[in-house]
């Protein structure tokens, strides 16, 4: 077999992974459509403002709701210490409408 | 047998000199590849977990307050006196102003955050379908003194198991029991894992705030295309108070992941800077070896450009499997593992660790963005100096 051959054997094999990780893809999307139905209330009714993923500081659990500044608000001086302050980005300006 | 083309026949066998090539040297090659496919793991699995994050916030908070309005004091949100719902009536096209009182309640024993969240649910939209978030039990209602409804995450670190009641700690260190009468589905745990669920009176005891107060206030107005003039005028109204509209909680998370954010551009650049190197160390110097091959292949009568096409067919068959590789293990990361290698940084020091349930977001920009960052460079590192190579003449190298 030419080694071109082993190649394009390889190359198929991997574009039938990404052909299953597709479909894949597809499947959780709808699966996800029905959670983001329920989500969508719970986001009504409770007037929930942000994702609930890092609970270490309250600028990254609410970050649309607390202060841009709060990471160096703690005391003059103040510097970011919280992991997470580093992977979330700050968000844009929010002045007053 | 098939026909193929002359030239295409040309090329193939080229392949096949360039991969027997390769598999000469398989452990370097094989070694730069795991590099490359590592690098574009990275690039990849950033891309496509903040991706399904800002997605998922899209598809989900197309429905937070209209308007909430927050007392700002030297710097800092502070509580807000419930007259100010009196100074806002003024204000045409109001349709409602609902007060709530939220807050942080930090577990000593557990470390762990809670968010304690109240208002009054029959005032606020959808509330109707409410119970639906729950997997058993109802919201509390406003005469139901004590009763919490609770997040998955919480429940399972206050150890409740089938037990109903639990107690809190109000600033004075005195203890407020409480009564689960509901738990929050796993659908929205995204949302509602580290929630508590209480009714007004309640979180006021618990926070200590007077009944005079609340944390914020969430407008909803009659017509969704006002909700910007209703902001200027509510800020013009109450001026010591911060307005945030749903357009602007909305673009917070169009924003709060990107490359720009400090982990991200450090590792990710880290990442770049090392793999330009390696490309660099492998492209500016080519071995006495690889000097010596082209000196022959140009006696045996190769062209400049048939020795090219060599050199370009070894980069692109590297650097082609490695974004395949990388991209598919990317989203085997996200999909399946929970995106694992990020989530400690992603979550810090927070000890609720909710399960994301993502769908990894792949689209041709980003996958074209991290092929122009990592393949174009890795093709142009390599093909270059083997031109410089091919150019002199072919006794000087073989000698």
């Amino acid at each position: 077999m030419r080694p071109c051959h082993i190649l394009f054997i390889f190359l198929l094999l991997l574009i039938f992974i990404d052909a299953g990780l597709y479909l894949h893809a597809r499947r959780l999307g709808q699966d996800l459509k029905d959670d983001q139905a329920l989500q969508a209330i719970a986001v009504a009714g409770l007037g929930l403002t942000d994702l609930c993923v890092a609970t270490e500081a309250r600028y990254t659990r609410h970050p649309s709701v607390s202060d841009p500044m709060a990471p160096f608000m703690d005391h003059p001086g103040a510097i970011e210490h919280f992991p997470t302050g580093s992977f979330w980005n700050a968000p844009t300006n929010r002045a007053t409408p | 047998m098939t026909m193929i083309p002359k030239g295409l026949e040309k090329q193939f066998n080229i392949l096949d000199f360039s991969l027997s090539s390769l598999w000469r040297r398989k452990l370097k090659n094989l070694g730069i590849m795991l590099v490359f496919a590592l690098v574009i793991f990275l690039l990849g699995s950033f891309q496509m977990l903040t991706g399904a994050l800002t997605n998922s916030a899209e598809a989900v908070l197309g429905n937070t307050p209209e308007i909430t309005i927050q007392k700002m004091s030297a710097g800092r949100q502070e509580a807000i006196p419930l007259v100010y719902i009196e100074k806002l009536r003024s204000i045409y096209g109001i349709r409602a102003i609902i007060p709530r009182v939220w807050g942080y309640y930090f577990d000593e024993s557990n470390l762990a955050n809670f968010t304690i969240m109240a208002m009054e649910p029959d005032s606020m939209p959808d509330s109707v379908k409410l119970n639906l978030t729950l997997t058993h039990g109802h919201f509390p209602k406003n005469t139901e003194a004590g009763a919490a409804v609770i997040g998955r995450s919480v429940q399972d670190i206050l150890g409740l198991g089938k037990r109903n009641i639990f107690s809190l700690f109000r600033p004075d260190l005195s203890l407020k029991s409480f009564n689960k009468v509901g738990l929050f589905s796993q659908q929205t745990d995204l949302l509602t894992n580290d929630l508590i669920v209480m009714n007004l009176e309640d979180a006021r005891d618990l926070f200590a705030i007077p009944a005079s107060m609340v944390t914020d206030l969430c407008v909803y107005v009659t017509n969704p295309t006002e909700i910007e003039t209703i902001a200027k005028k509510i800020a013009v109204l109450l001026p010591d108070t911060r307005v945030l509209t749903k357009k602007q909680i909305q673009k917070t998370y169009q924003v709060v992941f990107s490359w720009r954010s400090g982990f991200a551009s450090i590792c990710l650049l880290t990442a770049l800077v090392a793999f330009a190197i390696l490309a660099w160390d492998k492209a500016s110097g080519l071995s006495p070896d690889e000097k010596r091959e082209i000196g022959i292949l140009k006696i045996l009568g190769w062209e400049t450009g048939d020795i090219l096409a060599v050199r370009f067919w070894e980069s692109t068959v590297v650097s082609a499997l490695a974004f395949i590789i990388g991209c598919t293990a990317a989203y085997f990361h996200v999909a399946f593992f929970d995106a694992s290698l990020l989530k400690p940084v992603m979550v810090g020091w927070s000890v609720i660790h909710p399960s994301f349930k993502l769908l990894p977001s792949v689209t041709l920009a980003d996958l074209l963005l991290i092929f122009t960052f990592s393949v174009l460079p890795y093709l142009g590192a390599t093909v270059i100096p083997a031109w410089r190579c091919s150019t002199v003449p072919p006794d000087s190298v073989i000698r």
